[in-house]
């Protein structure tokens, strides 16, 4: 764990002190080693956690997500590569210290023992990826997108800050393997259904839940690449891990008190996929589409049976890897036309054959093909819910099919059909961009081989 | 003669030599018609100057294209306002389903 940790907080000092023209190998090379240090976690026998230290530890559900997270650290260093090169070396340096800074408080955040540590790292993921939005994104919407993301997250999350400490107050600690030994059972009264919500919102709004996602698509189109890319892949996933953490202590309530938020995510993964079908913008239809799935991943969450919870965390590392990867492919389109419009950018196929190819991957990835994990957590999230009410069959059936549906939209408009005749200046795709899509694709698909690892708490 | 048959359909739009409207203008109507070919020809031409521009490198920029776009994303809300068919789909199709959900699941 100290590997990770030390060796993270090394890469800043590496950024300020490489030659300029060194910044970019020196960072990659090392991310890419660090991120085989989470492989050395994945081999648990049982569901206690490794126990790194006092303060961090590894279980198996916070592993899969250490991965992902390690993972994304040098992909997103090589997709910024091409918008910061005009630059000026300490700007780019202050930008890879910025996304540095934020892997560290991520990874943290997923190894964190005590509830408020990761409390407080939750919080301060929120400071980077805010100045990467605002200060690296593109337009100037990117300021609204800013203070929405960041007002909506802290709003949602102070009732939590407050939960925690009574909580601890109660029960002495938050140690993550005491808490369930030592809660006590949640009564119906009307301040412990307040304890829930508080509980409960911070993560709701980080999901986000239908009601509350007003600010993901503002995030993620306003973003520069690495920011689109941390916050679908990681910062969606905080907030899936953290109801997981917390469901176990608020027992007895989550039952009716899940309702709401249970109806929200049913009709708000049909409304989101239908809403994705009508998209102009390609990185506001991905994004519609984050929150399509993560909505699945809330009604896994609160369903709270051993296999929804498998099908939320095999689902949430699915989801991180496709919609980081269909960013980098939407990106690739932006550097080429400077536009978001899908139209724009059409049958790209001719002229670019290998980006189609990964074009169609991660596409059909998106739709949750199978033998692909995406599949399979939907799957145990579609058998979870289903027993759980019979009727929840017809929203999530309707919002796989919605989901094809969007999903082949948008390969078919950005790949087939006729070029268009204005646009003279596509480049050939770089080196750097197909071995972007290929790692994105590889643990998909290497893990589409193996899921036991990714499956959690129990396999 | 009279007027042939020939009826416009859905995929195929009445010519307008067939159109017994076209023959029978007034001036105004000239003028607008005018105006308006007059603007298509300046958007066309400018299109084509830099469509035929040997040095250009990059799209042509659309401002149309770009105007509706950011209307269609940006500027929804701003031009909002409640109006009785809005607020029937608003409540039909969002809070509709959550209640018959619940209703139903409970």
């Amino acid at each position: 764990m100290l590997k990770m940790v030390f060796s993270t907080i090394m890469l800043l000092p590496m950024t300020w002190f490489s030659k300029n023209n060194m910044i970019w190998i020196n960072l990659t090379t090392h991310g890419l080693i660090i991120s085989l240090i989470p492989l050395l976690f994945f081999n648990q026998t049982n569901s206690n956690l490794i126990n790194c230290s006092a303060h961090l530890s590894s279980d198996p559900l916070t592993t899969p997500l250490l991965m992902l997270t390690a993972w994304l650290l040098p992909l997103m260093i090589m997709a910024s590569q091409y918008h910061l090169h005009n630059e000026s070396p300490s700007r780019k340096k202050l930008y890879l210290s910025m996304m540095i800074f934020l892997q560290i408080s991520l990874i943290m955040t997923f190894m964190a023992t005590e509830l408020i540590l990761f409390y407080i790292l939750f919080e301060t993921t929120l400071i980077p990826t805010l100045i990467i939005i605002t200060r690296w994104g593109i337009q100037a919407e990117r300021l609204n997108a800013g203070t929405y993301f960041l007002f909506y997250t802290l709003t949602g999350s102070l009732p939590l800050l407050i939960m925690l400490l009574y909580i601890y107050n109660d029960l002495g600690s938050l140690n993550i393997m005491f808490l369930t030994l030592t809660a006590q059972k949640l009564t119906s009264t009307w301040s412990h259904n307040l304890l829930w919500l508080a509980c409960m919102m911070a993560f709701m709004v980080k999901m986000p839940l239908y009601g509350l996602h007003l600010w993901l698509p503002k995030a993620h189109v306003e973003a520069p690449i690495a920011g689109s890319m941390v916050l679908a892949a990681v910062l969606l996933k905080l907030g899936g891990y953290g109801m997981m953490r917390l469901t176990p202590i608020l027992d007895p309530l989550t039952e009716y008190m899940a309702y709401p938020f249970l109806m929200l995510s049913l009709w708000g993964m049909i409304m989101t996929s239908s809403i994705c079908l009508r998209q102009t913008d390609l990185k506001s239809l991905i994004a519609y589409s984050s929150v399509s799935h993560m909505a699945l991943v809330i009604v896994a969450s609160l369903i709270q049976t051993p296999w929804s919870f498998t099908g939320a965390i095999i689902l949430m590392i699915a989801h991180g890897l496709t919609s980081s990867m269909l960013f980098c492919l939407a990106n690739s389109n932006y550097e080429r036309t400077h536009s978001r419009i899908m139209m724009l950018s059409r049958g790209l196929q001719t002229l670019l054959p290998l980006m189609a190819f990964w074009w169609f991957m991660a596409n059909l990835t998106n739709l949750a093909l199978p033998p692909t994990i995406n599949l399979m957590g939907e799957l145990l999230v579609v058998t979870t819910s289903f027993s759980w009410s019979h009727i929840t069959i017809m929203f999530t059936g309707l919002n796989m099919l919605i989901t094809a549906l969007y999903s082949l939209h948008m390969y078919i408009t950005t790949q087939r059909g006729p070029l268009t005749h204005h646009i003279t200046n596509i480049k050939p795709s770089f080196t750097r961009e197909n071995m972007l899509m290929f790692m994105h694709l590889s643990p998909i698909i290497l893990l589409s081989l193996n899921p036991s690892i990714i499956m959690g708490l129990t396999p | 003669m009279s007027f042939s048959n020939y009826k416009s359909s859905r995929l195929a739009a009445l010519p307008s030599t067939l159109d017994p409207a076209e023959y029978d203008t007034s001036p105004e109507t000239r003028r607008a018609q005018a105006e308006r070919l007059a603007t298509r020809a300046r958007l066309k031409r400018e299109y084509l100057l830099q469509y035929n521009n040997p040095s250009r490198r990059g799209l042509i920029e659309n401002p149309a294209l770009l105007r509706r776009t950011y209307a269609r994303t940006t500027n929804v809300y701003p031009n909002f306002r409640p109006t009785p068919k809005n607020s029937l789909m608003g409540a039909l199709f969002g809070i509709g389903p959550l209640i018959f959900l619940y209703s139903r699941c409970k």
